[in-house]
């Protein structure tokens, strides 16, 4: 199978969580993935659809239309530019008339929208287009002594109706790439639920709540880390996890959060430096310890 | 308050069953399934799908916009997957927050800045000195990732965004 994909990378990953995307340039090509740049590439439109539900379409049609004169698979790091743009590829073939109207506004900017682009979200990179197996056959430092928690987050499992890179009623995905590299991982009750960021903007304080929530269920499942492939679950259990502390005034609220790309770069023989672990805010030195990184 | 019945038919319902789109929130029987899943209802007790439904249905839209509530959906599409009659509360509340925009309320102040960056300059945010543990600054140039481009034909893009989402931002 062609490898080679378009890089869309959204706006929470280059402006603030480089992490990400640090990890997925270092890692992917080391799996056998060619990454294109994006050229004009914009925001999805999904942070704004409480605003215009059209607009957000629009957005997304425009990512999609641009792609098309690349020719190439788009690759989405971001849950929510995932399930954008594939929620706008369900809706506008099923709606016509919608679909006229947008295009008439990016015929405007040269730009034709045959609605066909093939998005894939980075757990079905990995999980499917690489595979398990050869992700396993990589693998030199195995993850051994280590008990992973999986967190695919909502908008990899949701909504159900349009094409998911996870199964709502049970997400394996990230739970086999966690076994390939040597891991342990386990279920834990609400496994497949919210972070609470986009509660954020309305109510800060308890969407810390939610993720807090999750950090203690983690906690009491004896996890050493949680892995996740969403910018917004990372800002809340990592960014936030030291507000998550004081504010329940519980100082166990601790837990090494990572994305999957760097799980993946740690136990293919990548340096924490070349993964940007060094910008991750929760205390991943617990783990590259038990690891012997 | 008896509910005049002109409620029932007005235009902001008639335009709440287009925004929603595939859904429908006409076959709602209230067995309450969202709330019990909800995410925001567990931190927000006064948040409760069912009932956005049910006051929609009614037709207490200026109700629902004016008390804020809407805001406070955490769009997990929990109540989404768990409806037993595809209504789909969660898009119910996003028509909802739909229409408080076109009537002029604004979205909470940081949806206000996304909405102003997106049309200045495509992205909700523009690219941020990042701190670590170690209190050090850091940049994308730092990390060498390569520099953000502009949008794809820039002026066109923000005539067209600043139609569709000026109103709500924070210009």
């Amino acid at each position: 199978m062609n490898k080679k994909f378009l890089l869309y990378l959204g706006c929470t990953i280059p402006t603030k969580q480089y992490a990400y995307e640090v990890s997925a340039r270092a890692v992917l090509p080391k799996l056998g993935v060619e990454l294109v740049e994006f050229e004009g590439a914009t925001c999805c439109g999904f942070p704004l659809k409480g605003i215009n539900k059209n607009a957000w379409i629009y957005m997304s049609a425009r990512i999609l239309a641009l792609a098309e004169q690349y020719g190439l698979p788009v690759l989405a790091l971001c849950n929510g530019c995932d399930v954008s743009l594939r929620e706008t590829i369900f809706i506008l073939n099923k709606h016509p008339g919608l679909k006229d109207e947008i295009s008439k506004m990016l015929e405007e900017e040269e730009l034709e929208l045959k609605n066909n682009t093939r998005v894939v979200h980075t757990i079905e990179l990995l999980h499917d287009t690489i595979g398990v197996k050869k992700i396993k056959s990589l693998v030199v430092k195995p993850l051994t002594t280590l008990k992973i928690a999986s967190y695919p987050g909502c908008h990899a499992i949701r909504p159900t109706e349009i094409p998911r890179p996870e199964n709502a009623k049970n997400p394996v995905k990230i739970d086999n790439i966690i076994k390939a590299l040597g891991g342990e991982t386990e279920d834990y009750p609400d496994k497949s639920g919210c972070c609470g960021a986009t509660m954020l903007p309305y109510d800060a304080e308890n969407a810390i709540r939610i993720s807090a929530g999750k950090i203690r269920t983690l906690k009491d499942y004896g996890f050493d880390a949680v892995v996740t492939s969403c910018p917004y679950c990372m800002e809340m259990l990592d960014a936030k996890q030291e507000i998550a502390k004081s504010l329940l005034e519980d100082e166990e609220l601790s837990i090494p959060v990572l994305y999957l790309t760097q799980l993946v770069g740690l136990a293919i023989g990548l340096k924490p430096g070349e993964l940007g672990l060094d910008l991750n805010m929760s205390p991943v030195e617990d783990i590259l310890e038990k690891i012997e990184v | 308050m008896p509910i005049a019945i002109e409620v029932l038919t007005s235009k902001h319902l008639l335009r709440i069953r287009e925004i929603v789109g595939f859904q429908h929130p006409e076959y709602c029987y209230q067995c309450a399934k969202c709330t019990s899943g909800c995410t925001s209802a567990k931190v927000i007790s006064e948040y409760k799908p069912h009932l956005i439904v049910a006051l929609t249905k009614l037709g207490y839209i200026d109700e629902l916009i004016k008390s804020g509530i809407i805001w406070a959906c955490s769009e997990c599409w929990k109540c989404s997957e768990f409806c037993p009659q595809e209504v789909s509360p969660v898009e119910v509340v996003l028509a909802l927050k739909n229409i408080a925009c076109m009537l002029g309320v604004k979205p909470p102040k940081a949806i206000q800045e996304m909405a102003k960056n997106v049309i200045e300059t495509g992205y909700i945010q523009n690219p941020m000195n990042i701190t670590t543990k170690d209190f050090e600054l850091i940049s994308r140039e730092d990390l060498n990732l390569p520099q953000l481009k502009e949008p794809y034909k820039p002026d066109k893009w923000k005539e067209k965004l600043k139609l569709l989402i000026g109103g709500a931002s924070n210009e």
